[in-house]
């Protein structure tokens, strides 16, 4: 080792030795703006340490060991009143928070979290239908999906509970729905759709939704933006008439920090709305944040695969976590779906 | 049969390069999408800019290199003390080792390192990575150097413990070279399974311990981008380049 | 380090003997309820089919790695330059490769584009999101846990055999099959070990390449620990791949012979 190689090395080591105050914050892939976490750290002076997952079960399989060493998390909407009971979570001091008035509607008191006493709303979408323009039929609802004009050149998603959804709403039940003949005539629906399905595929259909693979497809809202951004004459993405599928993720601080101060000040700067406004444009998805909606391009704000209005978000609804018994029922159901 | 074998190699070789082949000319693309639409390097800036990206990388070679090290020497003498005196339990637990869908070793990992770190006042990290690439990756070694010790004459052993070698000397002067190949393969193996992991990392990988695997997946949930196909053709590369260089340090 | 060998195998024995909690992880009461659930001839299927993929990639990937393990073995100097290059595509990561050769075979992919410009094809061949494709997938992806074992004992077979069997009057081919394949024996039984056992209980592939039509029973038991939340369940189910596993081993061991 020469001795500049180990001068930099002792550089090196005494930067790390210097202990600024840190935050570990455990986010979703792609869910903040390259330069949210940069900003925050310069003007606190805190260091941040910032790790992604890629789906929630994996984030809460290490959360409910109470000892991940986390701080802020951001959990989906259905999985707030599981880990409040859990006591995962602490409760936001909303003192400290003095952003928090930037929600409107819904989002000021969502079902999963009435008066936002552990959470705050940070990123939501929609699940619908993404399309190749002038198809026949051209989807407007579930059932177009089950029309054997499209035989092969559809997809569903490759989530549970995402396909009882559209064959629950198709049949004009709760897509949340734990009675068992319900469940059990959604999934012979979505058994009599699966010979005319070309796959189940999540975010990966993106592709080949523009190459012209899939015609039509259920899909994610932030999916169906980019596609579309893509091909924006040959694209469509609607929202079907029977009723759909809304999401929304949430930021809440976890009960094992020890950093409660230092997190409370990043969630309120994440309620900011210009910073609200740059994680929104990044994750291209919608923000439930309003005050940072209006500060959004006029041809954001008005795109209607993020932001359909409230006429047609009044058809949508939120997941909710199932008892055992129907989540039990669901995944057997599941495996005879994916096993015919 | 000479010419007819090396015609062979090369159609197998072509299969298995073909996809890293798609991937390297994917990583020149313009479009975010996999349609072509022109040269640009413009996806190698972006993944070099990506601190997350590039750490990551760093991360899993890292990771991948010590696993494979201490792997390849557990394995190896694992498999020779097998050879020598046989185990059911040892092997038997190898095998399940082998058996257990990765997201069961994964979730069973992280309760027994919970469970240990109470004791220890430990946190996952960096160490908890290696120690489960090891312990998945271990089996894959036994199974290949074992089968190279099948082959091998005990008598060699014993030869030179009568010329006056003690136990270790024998081991160190005739077992292992001759199990030198094997090990090499063996060691190959391990480094693959670990740099390739992502179900059980994903589990037991603390706050600093992001690995590639785990980038790459959290980036491709929302839909894949050439940024990925940058920074594992530089990665193909860079260790492509490093085994070049060996072999020639090792013929010359 | 036997402690993170075994100790996991008894933690998924233990759970599978345990109740679901609400929202993941396991409670209190012990139960055999898990393993009763079991016997719907549903999951049977999946087991069967599961054991059916695993065998077929196993015979494939020996089949295909034999010789070019045969090839490398008698290259001489070169030999350890082409034994990396065999493992070098395996060192980019597997979601990649998968969407490369996702690439390659869907309708609008590479191979349907050239057979359609030379004319030898109008509709594009359905190549994508079946068994042959998730076949293909496994093949591939196990291909070198079959050169790197078979190298490692063909490497070192003595050619005077091989030349003994010639003088004998023995063909190439006859002294192939009668000299090399059963000394190298050893190598192709750690290759079936190491491709079978593995691919039971893959799930990446039938996700990917199958487009989630099929199942596996890996997916079976991904899905217990992610979607479904059951843990108890799917620690069952991996108990029961588990002893299959096992006792076909077992019984594939010959006479006398150890385990491993």
């Amino acid at each position: 080792m020469n001795r500049r190689v180990f001068l930099l090395g002792a550089a090196a080591a005494a930067a790390c030795g210097k202990t600024k105050p840190r935050l570990n914050v455990y986010n979703w892939s792609d869910y903040a703006a390259p330069d949210t976490i940069p900003n925050f750290e310069r003007e606190s002076g805190l260091r941040v340490r910032y790790g992604t997952y890629e789906s929630a079960p994996e984030m809460l399989a290490k959360v409910m060991t109470g000892n991940s060493g986390w701080d802020v998390v951001f959990p989906a909407a259905e999985i707030v009143p599981p880990m409040i009971e859990m006591g995962l979570l602490q409760k936001l001091d909303h003192s400290r928070l003095p952003h928090l008035n930037v929600f409107e509607g819904i989002f000021r008191n969502p079902p999963w979290d009435p008066r936002l006493e552990y959470t705050i709303p940070y990123l939501d979408g929609t699940t619908g239908i993404l399309y190749r323009r002038g198809i026949a039929p051209e989807p407007g609802s579930w059932a177009d999906l089950w029309d054997a004009r499209l035989r092969g050149k559809m997809t569903m998603l490759d989530d549970p509970p995402e396909v009882f959804a559209a064959c629950l709403k198709r049949l004009g039940d709760s897509i949340n729905s734990g009675d068992p003949d319900q469940l059990r005539a959604a999934a012979r629906l979505a058994l009599a759709q699966k010979p005319l399905l070309r796959a189940y595929l999540n975010a990966e259909v993106r592709d080949q939704v523009i190459a012209g693979d899939v015609w039509a497809a259920q899909a994610w809202a932030v999916t169906a933006g980019q596609a579309i951004a893509a091909a924006p004459d040959r694209l469509a993405y609607c929202l079907p008439r029977e009723g759909f599928a809304r999401y929304c993720d949430t930021a809440a601080i976890l009960r094992e920090s020890r950093r409660a101060e230092e997190a409370h000040r990043f969630l309120d700067y994440l309620l900011r709305p210009e910073v609200g406004a740059s994680i929104a444009q990044a994750a291209q998805t919608a923000t439930p944040n309003a005050a940072a909606r209006r500060l959004l391009p006029a041809k954001v704000r008005e795109n209607p695969v993020l932001y359909p209005g409230e006429e047609a978000l009044a058809r949508g609804e939120w997941f909710a976590a199932q008892t055992a018994a129907s989540q039990k029922l669901r995944d057997r159901l599941w495996t005879q779906i994916k096993s015919a | 049969m000479k010419r007819g074998l090396a015609v062979y190699a090369i159609a197998v070789y072509a299969f298995l390069h073909l996809p890293l082949l798609i991937l390297a000319i994917f990583s020149f693309n313009a479009s975010k999408f996999t349609l072509w639409e022109g040269f640009s390097l413009h996806w190698y800036r972006a993944a070099l800019a990506d601190p997350e990206l590039v750490e990551s990388a760093l991360n899993s070679l890292m990771i991948a290199a010590s696993a494979t090290a201490l792997a390849t020497t557990i394995g190896t003498l694992a498999a020779y003390a097998l050879w020598k005196r046989s185990s059911t339990w040892l092997a038997g637990s190898l095998y399940l080792s082998l058996v257990t869908p990765e997201i069961v070793t994964g979730v069973s990992l992280l309760a027994f390192f919970q469970w240990a770190f109470r004791f220890l006042h430990w946190k996952l990290g960096m160490h908890t990575v290696i120690l489960a690439h090891v312990a998945f990756s271990v089996a894959y070694v036994v199974v290949v150097v074992m089968a190279r010790l099948r082959t091998f004459d005990p008598a060699l052993e014993e030869a030179a413990l009568d010329l006056g070698a003690d136990e270790f000397g024998a081991f160190r002067r005739v077992t292992l070279p001759y199990l030198g190949p094997a090990v090499a393969a063996a060691a190959m193996l391990a480094f693959t399974v670990s740099i390739d992991d992502y179900v059980i990392t994903s589990l037991v990988a603390g706050i600093d311990s992001q690995t590639l695997p785990m980038t790459i997946y959290a980036m491709a949930r929302r839909g894949v981008n050439p940024m990925l196909n940058a920074i594992s053709t530089m990665v193909a590369v860079v260790l492509g380049a490093m085994v070049l260089i060996s072999e020639r340090l090792r013929s010359s | 380090m036997l402690m993170t060998l075994a100790v996991p195998s008894a933690i998924v024995c233990a759970y599978s003997l345990l109740s679901r909690g609400a929202y993941g992880g396991v409670e209190r009461p012990w139960t055999l309820e898990n393993f009763r659930l079991l016997a719907d001839p549903m999951y049977l299927r999946i087991f069967f089919r599961s054991l059916w993929m695993a065998a077929a990639a196993a015979v494939l990937c020996i089949g295909l790695a034999f010789p070019l393990a045969l090839f490398i073995a008698r290259s001489g100097r070169r030999k350890n330059l082409y034994l990396s290059l065999v493992i070098l595509p395996f060192w980019t990561s597997f979601l990649i490769r998968i969407y490369a050769w996702m690439f390659l075979l869907r309708d609008t992919g590479l191979i349907n584009t050239v057979l359609r410009a030379a004319g030898l094809i109008r509709q594009p061949l359905p190549l994508l999101y079946n068994d042959g494709a998730v076949l293909l997938g496994l093949v591939y992806g196990f291909l070198p846990f079959a050169v790197l074992p078979l190298y490692a004992t063909l490497e070192r077979l003595d050619p005077t055999l091989l030349e003994a069997a010639a003088d004998l009057g023995a063909k190439p081919l006859e002294a192939l099959f009668r000299v090399t394949v059963p000394l190298c024996a050893p190598g192709i039984r750690a290759a079936a070990i190491l491709i079978f056992v593995p691919c039971l209980g893959t799930y990446l592939a039938s996700d990917l390449l199958g487009g989630s039509k099929t199942i596996l029973i890996g997916n079976v038991i991904q899905n217990q620990f992610t979607a479904a939340r059951d843990w108890p369940f799917g620690a069952a189910l991996s108990v029961v791949l588990m002893m299959i596993a096992l006792a076909l081993m077992w019984a594939a061991r010959r006479q006398g012979e150890e385990l491993v």
